[in-house]
C-alpha cells in the first residue's frame, strides 16, 4: 500500500459515524421507494389474505384464519390455472432456448448482413404485448387469417388456433416464442463472442470437424449463459398473464385451456371482488416462485464451485 | 474474464471465412438464417399490410398481400382521428420517462453508497434489496392495488409511475459496474475533501455512461410495454398508457381489423423508432447484463 | 470505446444525432405537458359527461348516432363514450373505477348485474323528484319494468331496452320450404316436431346449415338451454340465491333437445362460434338463426332476405331468455352537481332518441317510444314485442348475470354435451355442481 493509500485508510476510519450517515443517505430514497411499493405490498398481501377483504371495502376485519387458503387448495379452478401456467412454461421455454440458440450458432458463423438478422429477430421483442397478441389474433382467424390461408393452399385442413382446445395453449407458445426470441438469441450471440479464436483454431488443427467444435467446445462454455437463459425464461414464463389475457378477451382464444394462475388471480380479486382471496393465491404462488428462486440459486453456486 | 476481454460484448464480430468446407458451411448457415428471419418478419409485415387495405379487403378470400382495391392510409387516419393515440402516446412517453429518469437516478445513488461508501449494514441492505428481485409485479398486483387506492392515486399518473421506480435490478447493474471502478480517481478526490456526493456526481455518473444509457434505455422499453400494472392502475381512457389502451378499448363499430392492424401497428412505432436509434445500446446492455450475472 | 462516442455532457449518446432525437422528444414532451397542465388544447371548460358501454358491433353504430343526437340537443356539453370490451372485463372496469373514486358519470349495466353493483353500494341511489324533472319515471316505463330497476326500495337503473333471443329466418330459403304464410312471414312453429322439420327442409335446401347458432360461444349455450329450461317452468335457483334448485329432469330434456339439434340431425355444427353463426346466416348457408335481436342491423346491412320472429315455442309456455339494458351513475358521481345534471341530462336524451335503438333490435322500455306508431311500423324488429313480459332474465344473485362467471362455467359442460362428448345427465350434475359452487362462495360485500 502506498503512503498516501494509509493516510486515506485513516482518513475513511475516522470518519466512522459520517460515513454510516452519508452511506443511509444514498441508499435511503431508494429504500423509500423499495419499502413503500414493494416490501409494503408483500406484507399487505399477506395480511389481506388471511382476512375476507373485498374490492368494495368490506370485510377488512372479518378475520378468516386459513380459510381462504384451505378454500384455494380445494379449488379446482385454482390448480387448473396453475397447471395452464406451468404447461406454458413447459411448452415454451425448449423453443425459445433451443432456437435461440440454433439461430445465434449460425449468425455467429462468417455469414453476411448480421444487422439484418438481429433486426429481424429482435425487433419484435420491443413491441407491446397488446400489439404482438392482436397481430396473433389477426393471424390465427379462420378463414382470411394468414395461417389458415397458407395451409389451405398447401391443400392442409384449416386449424382452428384461437378456439379449438388442444391447439389453443400452442397458439400462445407460438407467438410468444415469436416475440420475445430476440432476446435470447442476443444474450446467446454475446455469449458465443465470448469463447475465443483459438480454442477453435486448436481443435480444427486437431482435426476437429464444425459439429464436434459445436458439441465439445461451444455448448460447454455456453453453459453459464444457457443457464441464465432457462432461468430468465422459466421465471417469466411462470409470470405470464398479459398475452394469454388480451387474447382471451379481445382474441376468442379458448379461455378454459388457457386461463394462467395470473389472470385466474385478478378475476377472482377484481370480477369477483374477493382481494383477501386473490391474496391468498398470489402468495401460494409467491412461495412456489421463492422456492424455484432458492433451488436455482443453490444450483448457481454449485455450478460456480464446479466451474 | 479471458485473454479476448477487448472484445465489446454484443459487438457483431467479424469472422474470417475460412476454407472451403467452411465456406460452404456459412453459405448454408446464411440460407437457413435468411428463411427463419424472413419468417419472422411476416407477421409484422402482414399486420401492416393489413392496416393498408380496406375493410372489405381485409377478410376477402383468396387471401393477398396485395389488396383489389389498392392500398390506402384510411384506417392510419382513422385510429389517429379518433382521439385516444394520441393520448396514450402521450400518457405511455410522460409515465416511462418519469420512470426511467427516478430509475437510474434512485438506483445509481444506492449503487454508489454500496460499492463506494462503508458504512455498516450494508451487506445487509445489498441482500434485502437483490431479495426483490425474487418479487414479480404480477404477485404484487392485488395489494398494490389496495394500497394505491388508499392514497387515492388510482388513475393518476404517480399510480403509475410510483410502483415502478424501485429497480433492484437497476440498483445490482450499477453496483456491479461501480465495484469494477478504479479507487484512484476517487480517492484523490477525498484526498483533496470532496464530499462524497460530488463524487458521485462529478466523477462516476460522467464515467458511467454506457451503463446509465443501459439501464435507461432498458427501464424504458420495460416501462412502455409494461401492461399488467397500467392495466390494474388506470380505468379512465384518457389516462391509458398505449398497450392498455389498445387492449381494452374496442371500435364502437364491431370488429375491424384494417383498423385494429393500424393501432397495433402505430402502438409498436414509437419502440421501434427507438430500437433503430439505440440499437446498439440496447444489444450491448443485455450483452452486458448477462455476462455479468 | 465505440466510435464516434462523444465525450460531453448528457446520457450516453453513439452520434450526435441521437442526442438531438433525445432533446427533440423531451421539448415535445415538455410542451405537450406544460399544455395538458394548462388544460387548454385538451379540453376546454364544457361540462364533461364520461359515458362507458360495451356496445360494439351494430348496436355501437346505433349509439353513436344516439350520441350525435344528444351533441347535437345539448351542445354546452361535452359527451365522451367509451366502448370496452363486452362481459367481464367491461364490468371490472366499472367496479374498479368506481372503487378508486373515478367512474364515469354514467355507464350502461345489464339488469341482471344490479345484484352485484346495487348492494355492494358502487350505485347512486336516484331520487324519484329529481329523475321526474328529466322526463324520467314511473309512469314512463311499464311497471315491471321500472320495479325491476330498484333495489331495497330505491331505484338504481333507469331501463332502456329488454333484448331478448328471437329466431331470425331467411325469407327465400322458408319461402322454398314452404314455411311461409300468404303475408311472408313464417307461419308459427309450434312443439318440437314441427321446428325439426322445419330445420330439416331448411338444411336440404342450403345443404349446410338447418339453423346456425353458436354452441362454441362463451355464453350462447345459457342463453339457448334457459329458454327451453324456462319454457319447461324451470328454476334454477331459490330467490334469494341460497339453494340451487335445479330440475333434473327438466334440465334434461331442455338439453337433450339442444343436442338433437347439434349432435343427432347436426343442424350446427358444435364447434361454431359467434361470429361464424353469424357469418353463416348471413350468406345463406343456414336457413334460420338463434341470436339476440341486436344483430339485425348486420343482417339489414348485408342486405339479405330475412325476417324475424319469436324465439320458438317448443315445450308451451313461450319463454325465453333476455337481459334488458340500463343505465346507472356510479357512486360519487352525485357529490358533483353539475356532472349528476349532465348525466341525467345524458339519460333522458338517450331514452327520447330510443327509436333508433329499436331499430337496432331491442324492444325499447321507454313507453313513449314503445307505444308510437313509427315503431309499430318498424318491421321487422316489432315482431316479437310481444314477448317482453314472457322473457326469463338470469337467476337474481351476486355471481349471475350477462357474461358473468356463471354464464360461463355452466356454458361449458353445455358445450361438451352438444359436441357428443358428454352425457345428458352428466352435463345436468356438472351445471348444478358449478352452481352450487357459486352459491357456496362467499358473498364479498
Amino acid at each position: 500500500m502506498t503512503a498516501r493509500a494509509e493516510t486515506v485508510q485513516q482518513k475513511k476510519v475516522n470518519t466512522g459515524r459520517r460515513t454510516d450517515l452519508t452511506g443511509y443517505l444514498f441508499v435511503l430514497p431508494f429504500l423509500i421507494a423499495y419499502g413503500l411499493f414493494l416490501v409494503w405490498p408483500v406484507i399487505l398481501g399477506l395480511r389481506m389474505s388471511f382476512f375476507d377483504w373485498s374490492l368494495v371495502g368490506t370485510g377488512t376485519t372479518d378475520f378468516l384464519g386459513l380459510a381462504n387458503f384451505r378454500e384455494l387448495f380445494g379449488d379446482p379452478d385454482f390448480w387448473a390455472s396453475l397447471w395452464h401456467t406451468i404447461l406454458f412454461t413447459l411448452l415454451s421455454t425448449p423453443p425459445l432456448v433451443l432456437i435461440a440458440l440454433g439461430l445465434a450458432l449460425l449468425a455467429n458463423r462468417a455469414v453476411p448482413a448480421r444487422w439484418f438478422f438481429r433486426l429481424a429477430f429482435f425487433a419484435p421483442y420491443v413491441l407491446p404485448v397488446s400489439t404482438v397478441a392482436l397481430i396473433w389474433v389477426w393471424l390465427y382467424q379462420p378463414g382470411f387469417g394468414l395461417i389458415n390461408s397458407y395451409l389451405v393452399s398447401l391443400g392442409l385442413p384449416e386449424v382452428d388456433w384461437l378456439a379449438g382446445e388442444n391447439v389453443a395453449m400452442l397458439s400462445v407458445v407460438i407467438a410468444t416464442v415469436w416475440w420475445t426470441i430476440g432476446f435470447n438469441f442476443v444474450l446467446y450471440l454475446a455469449g458465443l463472442q465470448e469463447i475465443p479464436e483459438e480454442l477453435y483454431e486448436a481443435a480444427a488443427l486437431d482435426g476437429a470437424g464444425a459439429y464436434q467444435q459445436t458439441r465439445f467446445i461451444t455448448i460447454p462454455l455456453l453453459s453459464r449463459t444457457t443457464f441464465l437463459i432457462v432461468v430468465l425464461q422459466i421465471l417469466a414464463s411462470l409470470f405470464v398473464f398479459d398475452q394469454i389475457y388480451i387474447m382471451n378477451t379481445s382474441g376468442g382464444l379458448n379461455y378454459t385451456v388457457t386461463r394462467p394462475i395470473i389472470q385466474y388471480v385478478y378475476e377472482q380479486g377484481f370480477t369477483q371482488y374477493r382481494v383477501g382471496f386473490a391474496a391468498a393465491m398470489s402468495y401460494v404462488f409467491f412461495v412456489l416462485i421463492l422456492v424455484f428462486n432458492i433451488v436455482q440459486f443453490v444450483l448457481a453456486r454449485r455450478r460456480r464451485r464446479e466451474a | 474474464m479471458t485473454v479476448t476481454e477487448a472484445r465489446t460484448p454484443g459487438e457483431i464480430q467479424e469472422k474470417t471465412a475460412g476454407t472451403g468446407r467452411r465456406r460452404l458451411g456459412n453459405w448454408l448457415a446464411f440460407g437457413v438464417l435468411l428463411v427463419a428471419a424472413i419468417i419472422w418478419l411476416i407477421p409484422l409485415a402482414w399486420a401492416i399490410d393489413t392496416a393498408l387495405k380496406t375493410e372489405a379487403d381485409t377478410t376477402a378470400i383468396p387471401v393477398t398481400w396485395i389488396p383489389a382495391s389498392g392500398f390506402t392510409f384510411e384506417s392510419f387516419v382513422e385510429v389517429l382521428g379518433a382521439g385516444n393515440l394520441l393520448r396514450w402516446y402521450f400518457n405511455s412517453a410522460l409515465t416511462s420517462s418519469a420512470i426511467t429518469v427516478i430509475v437510474v437516478v434512485l438506483a445509481s445513488l444506492a449503487a454508489f453508497g454500496l460499492s463506494r461508501v462503508p458504512f455498516r449494514g450494508r451487506t445487509i441492505v445489498f441482500w434485502v434489496i437483490l431479495a426483490g428481485l425474487m418479487v414479480p409485479p404480477q404477485v404484487l398486483i392485488v395489494p398494490l392495488f389496495t394500497e394505491m387506492n388508499f392514497f387515492r392515486l388510482v388513475d393518476t399518473y404517480p399510480g403509475i409511475i410510483l410502483p415502478q421506480i424501485a429497480s433492484p435490478l437497476a440498483v445490482f447493474i450499477f453496483k456491479q459496474f461501480f465495484d469494477g471502478l478504479p479507487h484512484e480517481l476517487e480517492d484523490a478526490a477525498r484526498v483533496d475533501g470532496a464530499s462524497r456526493l460530488r463524487i458521485y456526481w462529478q466523477i462516476w455518473m460522467p464515467l458511467s455512461r454506457p451503463v446509465i444509457a443501459a439501464v435507461a434505455i432498458f427501464t424504458f422499453v420495460l416501462s412502455w410495454n409494461n401492461f399488467i400494472l397500467p392495466f390494474i392502475m388506470v380505468t379512465n381512457t384518457e389516462m391509458m398508457t398505449i398497450p392498455v389502451g389498445l387492449a381494452t378499448v374496442q371500435s364502437s363499430y364491431g370488429v375491424r381489423y384494417a383498423d385494429i392492424m393500424a393501432s397495433a401497428v402505430l402502438g409498436g412505432l414509437p419502440l421501434i423508432i427507438v430500437f433503430l436509434f439505440f440499437q446498439r445500446q440496447i444489444v450491448q446492455g443485455i450483452a452486458n447484463t448477462g455476462l455479468k450475472s | 470505446m465505440d466510435e464516434g462516442y462523444v465525450e460531453a455532457g448528457g446520457k450516453g449518446v453513439r452520434r450526435v444525432s441521437r442526442r438531438r432525437f433525445l432533446y427533440g422528444a423531451a421539448t415535445a414532451l415538455g410542451g405537450m405537458a406544460i399544455a395538458s397542465c394548462s388544460g387548454v388544447p385538451f379540453g376546454g371548460s364544457k361540462q364533461k359527461v364520461h359515458f362507458w358501454n360495451l356496445f360494439g358491433g351494430g348496436d355501437g353504430a346505433r349509439l353513436a348516432d344516439m350520441e350525435s343526437d344528444f351533441v347535437k340537443s345539448h351542445p354546452e356539453i361535452d359527451l365522451k363514450a367509451t366502448t370496452l370490451t363486452w362481459g367481464a372485463p367491461y364490468y371490472t372496469k366499472v367496479s374498479m373505477a368506481t372503487v378508486g373514486g373515478r367512474p364515469p358519470d354514467v355507464a350502461v349495466m345489464h339488469l341482471t348485474r344490479l345484484p352485484a353493483y346495487a348492494p355492494a353500494g358502487l350505485l347512486e341511489p336516484l331520487d324519484p323528484d329529481v329523475l321526474s324533472e328529466y322526463d324520467i319515471g314511473p309512469d314512463r316505463f311499464l311497471p315491471e319494468i321500472w320495479e325491476a330497476g330498484k333495489y331495497n326500495g330505491e331505484i338504481y337503473a333507469i331501463p332502456l331496452d329488454t333484448h331478448p333471443q328471437v329466431m331470425y329466418y331467411n325469407t327465400d330459403i322458408c319461402k322454398e320450404a314452404g314455411l311461409l304464410d300468404s303475408d311472408g312471414n313464417l307461419k308459427p312453429l309450434q312443439g318440437r316436431d314441427e321446428l325439426i322439420d322445419a330445420f330439416q327442409k331448411a338444411k336440404e335446401i342450403t345443404k349446410e346449415q338447418g339453423i346456425a347458432f353458436a354452441p362454441a360461444d362463451a355464453v350462447v349455450p345459457w342463453r339457448l338451454f334457459y329458454s327451453y329450461y324456462g319454457q319447461l317452468g324451470g328454476e334454477v335457483l331459490s330467490p334469494d340465491a341460497s339453494e340451487v334448485v335445479l330440475d333434473q329432469e327438466k334440465a334434461e330434456e331442455a338439453l337433450s333437445f339442444l343436442v338433437e339439434l347439434t349432435v343427432d340431425k347436426q343442424f350446427t355444427p358444435s364447434n361454431q362460434d359467434y361470429a361464424a353463426a353469424v357469418a353463416q346466416f348471413q350468406s345463406g348457408n343456414a336457413g334460420f338463426h338463434w341470436n339476440g335481436e341486436w344483430e339485425v342491423t348486420t343482417f339489414l346491412d348485408a342486405k339479405m332476405p330475412f325476417s324475424m320472429a319469436e324465439f320458438p315455442d317448443v315445450f308451451g309456455n313461450k319463454r325465453v331468455q333476455a337481459d334488458r339494458h340500463t343505465f346507472v351513475i356510479p357512486k360519487g358521481i352525485a357529490k358533483d352537481k353539475k356532472a349528476f345534471d349532465a348525466a341525467l341530462q345524458f339519460v333522458g336524451s338517450m331514452l327520447k332518441s330510443s327509436l333508433i335503438w329499436a331499430e337496432g333490435g331491442h324492444i325499447p322500455a321507454y313507453r313513449s317510444v314503445l307505444e308510437s306508431s313509427k315503431y309499430k311500423n318498424l318491421k321487422p324488429q316489432s315482431n316479437y314485442a310481444g314477448v317482453a313480459d314472457k322473457v326469463v332474465l338470469d337467476p337474481k344473485a351476486w355471481f349471475s348475470g350477462s357474461g358473468s362467471d356463471m354464464e360461463v362455467q355452466v356454458s361449458v359442460p353445455m358445450q361438451q354435451a352438444m359436441a357428443g362428448g358428454l352425457d345428458t345427465k352428466e352435463a345436468v350434475k356438472q351445471i348444478r355442481a358449478a352452481m352450487q359452487e357459486l352459491v357456496d362462495t362467499p358473498k364479498p360485500f
